[in-house]
């Protein structure tokens, strides 16, 4: 026995080895390579265990494949957990339609092909406004799809398709085509019906299930008729429709009758080449889909955020020691770390920075950057900001689910404020999820305890930080608000140092010579370094008078290297290659070329 | 078999037994009422209201309700911490007990011992309510929102349904819904967003306007429609909103300018009157009298915004119409001057008997429902005195209110249970003035307002069922709509 018979025997269940193989490759991917990614996802909804919940989903044609894919998508809290759920959805798939077409010819010719509709959704499912419902359609589908080729009489099959098919419309939405498609598809190669009555079939299906939407639509739902008609939200945009969703469906409807007519029609002698013809077409298409839809500077955004949600400071400057960032969402996310890790003023210009943008970004309505913002200002101590930011980036979610994320930090900041009885709402909603309800527990707890709020490390302290007189904020005047936040509490050392970043990111050395005496009390034993640098260059513009000593303690070392960098800069046409080489950790690099 | 049978039996009797027991005998009786939530302790509600099922507010292992008529009948239910009464029932007792009162007794059990406390009254007015109330459901946020709605609720039922939902056009928000003295077949309100306008229903037509014209600063905005239902008085605001730091406060929502005009219902066009449309003025809020010959409005001196915001004191003023014509009288009176008492008048709405006019009163500003301070008030058109309606307001936000079709109920928006999502309240108020204590609008479970993640907005009355083709509506937000005329 050769090897191209031994791969290809129906004797041995190689197709289930690489089936095998395919899921651990996707386990591995989204674990090892993609995590991020699905913590992502795993904040972008807030699946709670009520009725209430449920009943909302239920409503609503393809609702149940919504609300089994959020089911699912909440344990992507461990995204190694969420590894194995997409790895196999996507395997029982692929195995649910290679089971399928064996019904249609019992070899294992075209295994490839029967990867095809998984390779696919593995691909949308790296776009991280791919939903997991979306892919539990298909598999209701694909699980229709080989259930009808198990009934024998044809009588029962219609019978079936005629009452199945409104059900699997209200689980898959407009998914349910697939599934008639295949249906047609199965009778007209088995032949126990003519093709009148198979049309016949069809059309009266197409009746009694066209029918369903438009009493949807007419009766009690609000939606565009064209998303109750599609009914899955497959993408978090429901507006956006991507034809590889249909070629995903139609491919889990025709494939087994496509490879059935090219059996039957070409006997093909030499198994291989249809093989590697198959390969041929589906390796270069998997490239390209692949390419389309993962982005792996978003996996390292989404990677520092995922860092600054769960406050490991240390990973998040490890990570960018390994590779300096340079989105400023990223570099935001770093320089909160640094601030939090009181390492701002020292190190923040040894790694890029993109200006403001990369210490406190613009509001923008999204669910991404206001709540990565909204961080920057909960720690801040900016409390009535981040609590705004955080419902902004929820309420802006396009598929009108709740965040996780933004309840959590709701919750947080209503309890910060001493809004009690709104955080508990929160919280006895987080209490119906599953992986925040200890949390919630805890937390509701701690309520009961004013003491306890006031010594908790991180909400005692920024209850200290708040503003305790009323200004109206001004994303405008930034700098004006981080001022009258630090002075409102002249301890909030990240406040100030905030402000000192910010002029020395906008290069508005002025006023931060003129702001540094007022917290210079932080810095009893050393002034940071590139604090430092600053303030050595602003006084080099100003002294008339070379005898005269700057007023700060500068360090020997950086006097030293500033008078070496004037050195390299007034001695070289072309400076900045020599100093980017020695310098580019320093404010003056930072001040004269970005 | 015979076995098993017997046990079923026994325990279809003994399950039977204490359903039907109406004589918990207590343990302990306190001398204190319950804590429950909804608080339904001593309120005054119609006979066609929903049941008022409640939740004990403690831990406990049980809970058993006798509600009796001092007229007679009376309802015994038992619950694990909530009471879920049936609609039936409670019909039968409150109209037995119209004009009476009803008392409810509260037995809780807890660590095995029924615990029995202080019985509540609940008066049943004479006077009934309206069909339902249409309100908007929205998140209490800032700038971005995300699904949201306008709704109807029977009051004598639990049923709701929406009206319009923002899910029906992408991206859309919905808001101001009106409608002519309660009667939902005359109805206004705007969708905004990419495929935006004036929905007005009336006459049976469905219609989507377009209501800026070259003399407007804005679109149509806060909506009151004449009696008569041939106009439609609306504010056009340059809004803004700006965001507070501290813990008290959120939101401040601020007009640069603003002005009033009417919108003349049956030959699509807009009626200007200069005096409510000055440069040195902000006038918003326009209220029409009952008789229609009078339009109330707020107005206040323009300031510089946001900068003075806090100076912007609106007091409550009122011109005379002529709705033969479309006209406007020249003598502007002032009603109430809030202003000198360094106060704001916001949402002027006259009592459809004409004796009253109830306003929200506020520090500042116009946007009251971001004011914990908001409290309403009640002029008195017969003695001219105002006073503020004490049993009514909390020491949390009232602002939003709507009157009954009697005049006997009026309806409220109020944040006093958390100080951020705001509830409908409903309170009586009779003859002489006087409001009873305000009643939150029952759910079929009372968990309800803990579970929803948005706020009651607009809560208007309505006689009966808002009746609105929706597909004419998406049909219609993808057309251009009807531009609005300016009378020349």
């Amino acid at each position: 026995m050769n090897l191209k018979q031994n791969i290809f025997s129906k004797d041995i269940n190689v197709d289930v080895l690489i089936s095998i193989a395919f899921g651990g490759t996707v386990f591995v991917f989204f674990a090892c390579f993609y995590p991020f990614h699905l913590h992502y996802q795993e904040q972008e909804q807030l699946f709670l265990f009520s009725g209430n919940y449920f009943n909302d989903y239920l409503s609503r044609p393809g609702g149940i494949s919504n609300y089994i894919g959020n089911f699912f998508t909440q344990f992507y809290f461990y995204a190694w957990v969420g590894a194995i759920i997409i790895a196999v959805f996507l395997t029982a798939l692929q195995r649910m339609l290679w089971l399928t077409m064996r019904k249609f010819e019992d070899h294992n010719l075209f295994l490839p092909l029967s990867f095809v509709p998984s390779i696919i959704y593995w691909s949308l499912l790296c776009d991280e406004n791919f939903l997991l419902g979306g892919l539990i359609a298909f598999l209701f589908v694909a699980l229709f799809n080989f259930v009808y080729t198990l009934i024998k009489p044809a009588g029962a099959r219609s019978v079936v398709l005629l009452f199945l098919l409104p059900v699997i419309y209200w689980l898959a939405g407009g998914a349910f085509v697939f599934a008639l498609l295949f249906a047609l598809t199965w009778e007209l190669a088995v032949k126990q019906l003519k093709y009148k009555h198979i049309l016949l079939l069809g059309f009266v299906n197409l009746i009694v299930t066209g029918a369903v939407p438009v009493i949807a639509e007419k009766f009690f739902l609000q939606y565009p008729v064209k998303r109750i008609r599609i009914g899955v939200d497959y993408f978090r945009f429901p507006e956006i429709f991507f034809p590889e969703i249909v070629l995903t469906g139609i491919l889990v409807g025709i494939t087994p009758l496509i490879t059935y007519i090219i059996s039957k029609r070409f006997k093909p002698r030499n198994k291989a080449l249809v093989v590697a013809l198959q390969l041929l077409i589906i390796l270069p298409g998997s490239y390209k889909i692949f390419n389309k839809f993962t982005d792996i500077q978003k996996e390292e955004v989404m990677a520092y955020d995922f860092n600054v949600r769960m406050r490991r400071w240390d990973n998040v400057i490890a990570m960018a020691d390994k590779k300096t960032p340079k989105s400023p969402l990223s570099v935001t996310c770093l320089n909160l770390a640094l601030a939090q890790q009181n390492m701002l003023g020292e190190k923040m210009f040894k790694y890029y920075q993109n200006g403001v943008q990369g210490l406190l970004p613009d509001f923008t309505r999204d669910y991404t950057i206001p709540m990565i913002t909204g961080e920057v200002y909960y720690h801040l101590g900016l409390i009535n900001v981040a609590q705004r930011f955080a419902f902004e980036a929820m309420e802006a979610l396009p598929d009108y689910q709740k965040s996780v994320r933004s309840i959590k930090r709701l919750a947080e900041t209503n309890l910060i404020n001493g809004s009690y009885a709104v955080s508990k709402k929160y919280l006895k909603l987080l209490q119906k999820t599953f992986y925040y309800k200890k949390w919630a527990d805890r937390t509701l707890e701690l309520m009961q305890n004013e003491n306890s709020i006031n010594a908790h490390p991180e909400w005692g302290r920024l209850r200290q930080c708040r503003v305790t007189e009323d200004f109206l904020f001004s994303e405008d005047e930034r700098d004006m608000m981080l001022g009258l936040l630090f002075t409102q509490n002249k301890k909030n050392q990240k406040a100030f140092e905030y402000l000192l970043a910010y002029c020395l990111l906008t290069k508005d050395l002025k006023h931060f010579w003129q702001y540094f005496p007022m917290g210079q009390s932080f810095y009893t034993q050393h002034i940071p370094g590139n604090f430092q640098e600053a303030l050595v260059y602003y006084w080099t513009t100003i002294n008339k008078e070379p005898s005269k000593q700057i007023p700060f303690p500068i360090s020997k070392q950086t006097q030293n290297r500033i008078a070496a960098y004037h050195n390299i800069y007034v001695n070289n046409m072309n400076a900045e290659p020599l100093l980017r080489k020695s310098y580019s950790d320093s404010y003056w690099y930072y001040y004269q070329f970005r | 078999m015979k076995k098993s049978s017997f046990i079923i039996s026994l325990f279809i009797l003994l399950v039977g037994f204490s359903s039907c027991n109406r004589n918990i005998k207590p343990d302990e009786t306190k001398k204190e009422k319950p804590t429950i939530f909804p608080d339904y302790s001593d309120v005054t509600i119609p006979y066609n209201i929903a049941p008022l099922n409640f939740r004990i507010e403690e831990k406990a292992d049980g809970i058993a309700v006798t509600f009796k008529g001092k007229s007679g009948g009376s309802i015994f239910i038992k619950g694990k911490t909530a009471i879920e009464i049936p609609g039936k029932k409670w019909t039968t007792l409150l109209e037995a007990n119209k004009g009476g009162e009803i008392t409810a007794t509260v037995t809780v059990k807890k660590d095995n011992k029924w615990i029995s406390y202080a019985p509540f009254s609940v008066f049943v007015s004479n006077d009934p309510v309206d069909y339902g109330l249409a309100y908007r459901l929205i998140a209490p946020g800032y700038e971005v929102y995300s699904k949201m709605g306008i709704y109807q609720r029977e009051l004598s039922t639990f049923d709701q349904d929406a009206v319009l939902e923002n899910t029906l056009l992408t991206g859309s928000c919905v808001n101001c819904h009106s409608f002519r003295l309660a009667n939902p077949d005359d109805m206004s309100l705007h969708i905004r967003g990419k495929n935006g306008g004036t929905v007005l229903t009336t006459g049976g037509e469905v219609k989507l306007l377009n209501t800026k014209t070259p003399k407007t600063i804005s679109n149509f905005v806060y909506p009151f429609w004449h009696p008569g239902g041939n106009y439609i008085a609306y504010s056009v605001n340059k809004t803004k909103q700006v965001f507070h730091e501290t813990k008290a406060k959120r939101v401040e929502v601020i007009d640069a300018a603003s002005d009033v005009v009417v919108y003349d219902v049956i030959n699509n066009q807009t009626l200007y009157c200069d005096k409510l449309m000055t440069q040195n003025k902000f006038e918003t809020f326009p209220a029409f009298s009952v008789d229609g010959r009078t339009l109330y409005f707020c107005a206040a001196d323009a300031r510089q915004m946001p900068m003075e915001y806090t100076e912007v004191h609106y007091n409550l003023y009122s011109i005379g119409f002529n709705p033969e014509t479309g006209t406007f009288e020249n003598k502007i009176d002032t009603v109430f001057n809030a202003s000198e008492i360094g106060k704001s008048v916001t949402f002027p709405r006259p009592s459809p008997d004409g004796q009253y006019l109830m306003f929200t009163l506020v520090d500042y500003g116009n946007f009251s429902i971001w004011h914990k301070e908001a409290d309403l008030y009640l002029l008195d058109f017969g003695t001219g005195e105002t006073r503020s309606l004490e049993a009514a307001n909390s020491n949390d936000t009232e602002s939003y209110h709507s009157w009954s079709s009697n005049s006997r109920w009026f309806v409220f928006s109020s944040r006093r249970l958390n100080g951020l999502y705001t509830r409908p309240f409903i309170a009586h108020i009779d003859e002489n003035g006087n409001s009873s204590k305000p009643f939150l609008l029952p759910q079929k479970n009372p968990d309800h307002y803990d579970n929803l993640l948005f706020s009651f907005n607009i809560p208007e009355f309505i006689n009966k069922k808002v009746k609105l083709n929706i597909r004419e509506v998406e049909k219609l937000a993808h057309t251009s709509g009807t531009n609005v005329a300016q009378r020349e």
